[in-house]
């Protein structure tokens, strides 16, 4: 019960939060305060009255929440499909290269570092220019490289190039944080016992540094949410960012901020339950 | 001294953008050269602009006939040196804010601060910075039909520095708190507070030493998500310092950078990307290999605390042993003496 006492809580301020940043536009260019409150007082009157909520499409006035179900479910299924695949080739290759002998994880770790330090822009251009270039080579168009309007939809080129940094991320993340794992003295225990290295390191390894990955995770989300809004800029996606930022009122960055957030929010508290029932710590994380 | 071959590289590499960048103001006022057309040395045309990359034009030249290269050094000091002040700033706020939230909250209101403040990473940071920043950076036209920023060129920079700075504190302040207070609750801070020290010699004495190294790595990685938040708003075309726009009616040139900063290179030259690629990347790479020095940098400084002791330690084995030998001789000496 003090559980969920809890995430009500921060989600309350989650969107407390986004309420008060969707008025700073307004406070910055009539530098008066009594607008800001005035401008949140609407944006709350509008969140809580979502089904009346409107935007203009094409000069039009469109009820808002008629329309932006099927975008919404669009960039829901991309984040996600880019999480998940991020995730599972993270912890395959991470147990993969923990087999393998020092000095080849070494040299693994300095091309982590390197692929790091990639700027998102520049993956997103990469793949844009790899496409192109298979085709102009070899006449296979792998998949579109932009939509051409709402009813088209292109999944695999924008998974594409949202997974690969949150990949690398998690990739480094786990290697360093399973090698500490591994220096410790239960390790060395149950080697002594005779137990094979691959179960010591999928169960025992994997099972206690799933915390640490989990709390990574949140900043990596945060990352791929602004990566979200470029993606679809670049590709032609219209998606819910699209309606963000097409339509650039405190309103609308508040409602498509929190639709974006509620069900990541959701996810987030089910792992944390599942994470503290199977580490058995007892403790709330 | 820090022994680290990766600090210095990543360090290296900073310096010489940076000092480079300022030379080129001093000496040769940033004059960007210009090439429209080359000629041979009989006087026959061989290109035209935009040149691809090559030994004259190490990153290319725009459809202009501008030379990148130039371009991006004359906006390396700004990009860089507003980079590493808003980590700077980012680092030392956190650290004031997270000061109270460490020595004067009980452990149970911080981590149920901690949890409150963690909602703060479902709002994604690009986006509301470029909801917030568009109005501050893009040229506005009032009714006469006159360009003008709502904001002078210092209150627009001081402006995107402050919020740049103030939208990451919660998390960060948070961040650091914690790290703090896990020094705290170390043993030899329990013996200091027996011994007498005030709040303020422990924190003078024992947590600012223990904190130090580790908020240089926090910068590190800080400057890096400056670097990525300002290739995102140059391509959405919100520049550092102000965005030009350009709103004739007939033939709008694009919306410019005012000083060629590098966030604004990376948005006028994006969207070339499928007519000229190189063009394109020459900007959006200088960033790569900026994030890759901040990289190194954090890494090797981390190297470096991790290592820095055990250089000192062998030398007190070894003058130990010396002292031992030496203590030896004597009492070997002292015998014979006696003997004598």
């Amino acid at each position: 019960m003090k559980i969920i006492k809890k995430l009500l809580m921060q989600l309350i301020l989650t969107i407390v939060s986004i309420i008060l940043i969707s008025g700073l536009p307004e406070l910055i260019m009539n530098k008066n305060v009594s607008m800001y409150f005035n401008k949140i007082k609407d944006v709350c009157r509008d969140i809580f009255q979502m089904n009346q909520m409107t935007y203009f499409n094409q000069g039009k006035p469109r009820l808002f929440l008629d329309d932006i179900w099927s975008p919404y479910i669009y960039s829901l299924s991309i984040l996600f499909g880019a999480l998940l695949i991020a995730f599972c080739m993270a912890q395959l290759l991470t147990w993969v290269t923990l087999m393998l002998p020092m000095f080849i994880r070494g040299a693994i770790k300095n091309l982590l570092t390197f692929l790091e330090s990639l700027p998102d822009l520049l993956v997103f251009a990469l793949v844009q220019m790899g496409i192109v270039l298979i085709y102009k080579k070899t006449g296979v168009l792998v998949s579109n490289v932009a939509s051409m309007g709402a009813e088209e939809r292109i999944y695999i080129v924008p998974i594409v190039c949202l997974m690969i940094l949150p990949f690398v991320y998690f990739y480094k993340m786990m290697i360093l944080l399973a090698e500490e794992e591994l220096s410790k003295q239960y390790v060395e225990m149950s080697l002594a016992k005779g137990m094979r290295r691959i179960y010591v390191l999928v169960v025992h390894v994997t099972r206690n540094t799933s915390e640490g990955i989990f709390h990574f995770s949140k900043s990596v989300l945060w990352f791929m949410i602004s990566n979200l809004l470029l993606v679809e800029i670049i590709f032609n996606i219209h998606g819910i960012t699209h309606y963000m930022y097409s339509d650039f009122r405190p309103e609308m960055l508040a409602a498509c901020l929190i639709l974006l957030v509620i069900p990541f929010f959701l996810l987030y508290a089910l792992f944390e339950w599942v994470i503290v029932h199977f580490t058995k710590r007892g403790e709330w994380v | 001294m820090i022994r680290s071959v990766k600090f210095w590289i990543g360090f290296f590499i900073l310096v010489v953008f940076i000092i480079s960048s300022l030379g080129f103001e001093l000496f040769y006022d940033s004059k960007v050269r210009q090439v429209q057309l080359l000629y041979d040395d009989q006087k026959n045309l061989i290109g035209g602009a935009p040149f691809d990359p090559s030994l004259m034009f190490p990153l290319g030249t725009d459809p202009l006939g501008y030379d990148i290269s130039h371009k991006v050094l004359q906006g390396a000091k700004f990009t860089l040196i507003a980079v590493i002040a808003i980590g700077v700033f980012r680092v030392l706020f956190s650290f004031i804010v997270a000061i109270p939230f460490a020595f004067y909250l009980p452990d149970n209101i911080r981590k149920g601060l901690d949890q409150l403040l963690s909602s703060f990473y479902f709002i994604p940071l690009t986006i509301v910075a470029v909801f917030i920043l568009g109005p501050i950076l893009r040229e506005q036209l009032n009714a006469q039909g006159e360009e003008f920023f709502l904001y002078s060129f210092f209150a627009r920079v001081s402006l995107e520095v402050i919020i740049l700075t103030v939208l990451v504190v919660p998390l960060l302040g948070s961040m650091i708190g914690n790290m703090m207070a896990s020094i705290l609750k170390e043993d030899f801070i329990e013996s200091a507070q027996l011994l007498g020290a005030s709040k303020w010699r422990v924190f003078k004495k024992h947590v600012i030493p223990h904190m130090l190294p580790k908020l240089v790595i926090v910068w590190c990685q800080q400057c890096v998500q400056v670097l990525i938040i300002f290739t995102h708003l140059g391509y959405l075309k919100l520049f550092f310092g102000g965005t030009d726009i350009d709103f004739n009616p007939m033939m709008a040139d694009p919306p410019k950078s005012m000083s060629n900063e590098w966030s604004g290179l990376v948005g006028d030259y994006y969207t070339q990307i499928h007519a000229n690629p190189y063009i394109a990347l020459g900007p959006i790479i200088m960033f790569g290999i900026a994030i890759y020095a901040f990289q190194l940098i954090g890494e090797g400084f981390q190297q470096h605390i991790q290592t820095r002791h055990v250089k000192k330690k062998k030398d007190v084995r070894l003058n130990k042993e010396r002292e031992m030998k030496i203590e030896q001789k004597s009492s070997f000496d002292f015998i014979e003496k006696r003997g004598a």
